[in-house]
């Protein structure tokens, strides 16, 4: 009986890491959406696109022809 | 015995299995964005079964060894004959469909392993089960994906809900619908496959296709459709526990969930630590419900699904071994274990229809449409001789 504690703990940062990345980048852009100022827009549009770009690596990570 | 008579039930109920599977799994996408309206029920389901049909297409990686190395097979371990991996496969069936009976989310893996185990038992005795792998590769992970969902989930709700104010949490619900779908799209390239590799199992063992082949094109075409439509139809049950039960779950909580879901197995299949899908989704909402001020979880459901967890094994090893015992009558023995899974599914669906849960409760007014409210029963108006107090009022007592 053998237990990967090394790949147990990649794989809790691993995941911790990229859904509070997720979550964050979505929220502030929510946050930005909600105001007056010009600059506010753009950007909170731009953190939508990231977040799109990040569920577009997960597709990436999901399809297994797509990566070696 | 004739083996292709044996071959085509195994089949079958392969695809029995991959149906159930199906339903039992829709909840770990769906079951958030169900609960927070993100999505109408039946769309939500759709959206499951779409993308469990193109998942099981999407993946060509070769089926892996079912067992995992769980049953020790080749030379000195068991010979898997088609008449264990039918025992095998009723046993994961009959407690796939309990289960779902009861609304509990249980790993549809753990249920196949088990009834596998079960059925090797009988077949080949107890030294035919490696007992370190069963901990290392079920138990110990059984404990670790809660935990580790729980955990992820339960910091990005504490994310979610310090950046955003109130009102633009609604905004959450776009969200999900992207993520609840990647988690849908995952499970369909995984959860496909096991049937696949327990029909090209049992063609190896029967000889009808060479040791070592993939499997061919109509055994993935139809284990996709089996899963599609069994995710199509719902498993609301299992909805209602994980998407009401546990917790009440708002849309931040849902994105939440569902980034901690989805970020979780494909850590887990990608970093080589692999878990369940269900023990991932279930920790996630657990951990939600734990990261929202104001919000409870209850402990009695957990409790439930985590005892549920416990027995999955063994009560489908149970149910393996016995069939198992059955089909060493021979023929016959096969068809009494055939009848007896056609009756338990039979008596399952009868008694699930007695007290229904399907789409009709989970519908929610979309918000602003203004609701009607129930007519009430019309007082009768107090008569001019009667006393007030029929319409107590401030201070007719004193």
């Amino acid at each position: 009986m053998t237990i990967d504690w090394l790949a147990f703990v990649t794989v809790v940062v691993g995941s911790l890491v990229s859904a509070c990345l997720l979550v964050a980048l979505f929220s502030i852009g929510l946050r930005l959406s909600d105001g007056t100022a010009p600059w506010r827009r753009p950007v909170s549009l731009a953190l939508f696109v990231v977040c799109a770009a990040v569920v577009l690596f997960g597709i990436y990570l999901i399809v297994p022809f797509l990566h070696p | 015995m004739d083996v292709t008579l044996l071959v085509a039930l195994v089949i079958a109920l392969a695809l029995i299995f991959d149906f159930t599977n199906g339903f039992h799994d829709t909840a770990n996408a769906m079951a958030t964005p169900i609960a927070t309206g993100a999505l109408k029920p039946k769309v939500a389901v759709a959206i499951a079964a779409v993308l469990n049909l193109v998942g099981a297409f999407l993946s060509t990686e070769v089926a892996k060894t079912i067992s995992g190395g769980l049953i020790k097979e080749g030379g000195s371990g068991v010979r898997i004959t088609p008449a264990l991996i039918l025992a095998g496969l009723i046993g994961a069936i009959v407690w796939n469909l309990v289960t779902w009976l009861l609304g509990l989310p249980s790993s549809s893996s753990h249920a196949l392993f088990g009834g596998l185990i079960g059925a090797a038992i009988v077949g080949a005795g107890f030294g035919a089960i490696d007992g370190g792998v069963l901990v290392s590769k079920v138990l110990i992970p059984a404990v670790l994906a809660p935990l580790t969902a729980g955990l992820v989930s339960f910091l990005a709700t504490k994310i979610a809900y310090g950046v955003t104010r109130k009102r633009e949490r609604d905004g959450f619900k776009i969200g999900q619908i992207f993520t609840s779908s990647l988690v849908s799209l995952a499970h369909g390239t995984n959860d496909a496959q096991k049937t696949m590799g327990v029909i090209t199992l049992a063609l190896i063992a029967a000889g009808v296709q060479p040791a070592g082949s993939g499997p061919a094109v109509w055994v993935i075409g139809a284990c996709a459709l089996a899963i599609a439509a069994g995710t199509y139809s719902g498993g609301w049950r299992i909805i209602k526990t994980l998407g009401r039960d546990i917790t009440d779950i708002e849309p931040a909580q849902g994105f939440a969930a569902e980034s901690a879901t989805t970020a979780t197995i494909l850590a887990s299949s990608h970093l080589g630590f692999a878990l369940s899908t269900t023990q991932v989704a279930s920790g996630s909402v657990i951990g939600v419900g734990l990261g929202r001020k104001g919000a409870s979880v209850r402990w009695g459901t957990a409790g439930r699904i985590a005892l549920g967890w416990l027995i999955t094994i063994p009560a489908s090893g149970v149910v393996g071994a016995v069939a198992a015992m059955l089909s060493q009558l021979g023929l016959w023995g096969v068809i009494l274990d055939v009848v007896l899974a056609m009756g338990a599914i039979l008596t399952v669906y009868l008694v699930a229809r007695k007290r229904r849960i399907d789409a009709r409760h989970f519908t929610q007014p979309a918000p602003g449409v203004f609701v009607r409210p129930k007519r009430r029963k019309k007082k009768p108006l107090p008569t001019t001789t009667g006393s007030t107090a029929v319409v107590p009022t401030k201070g007719a007592n004193t």
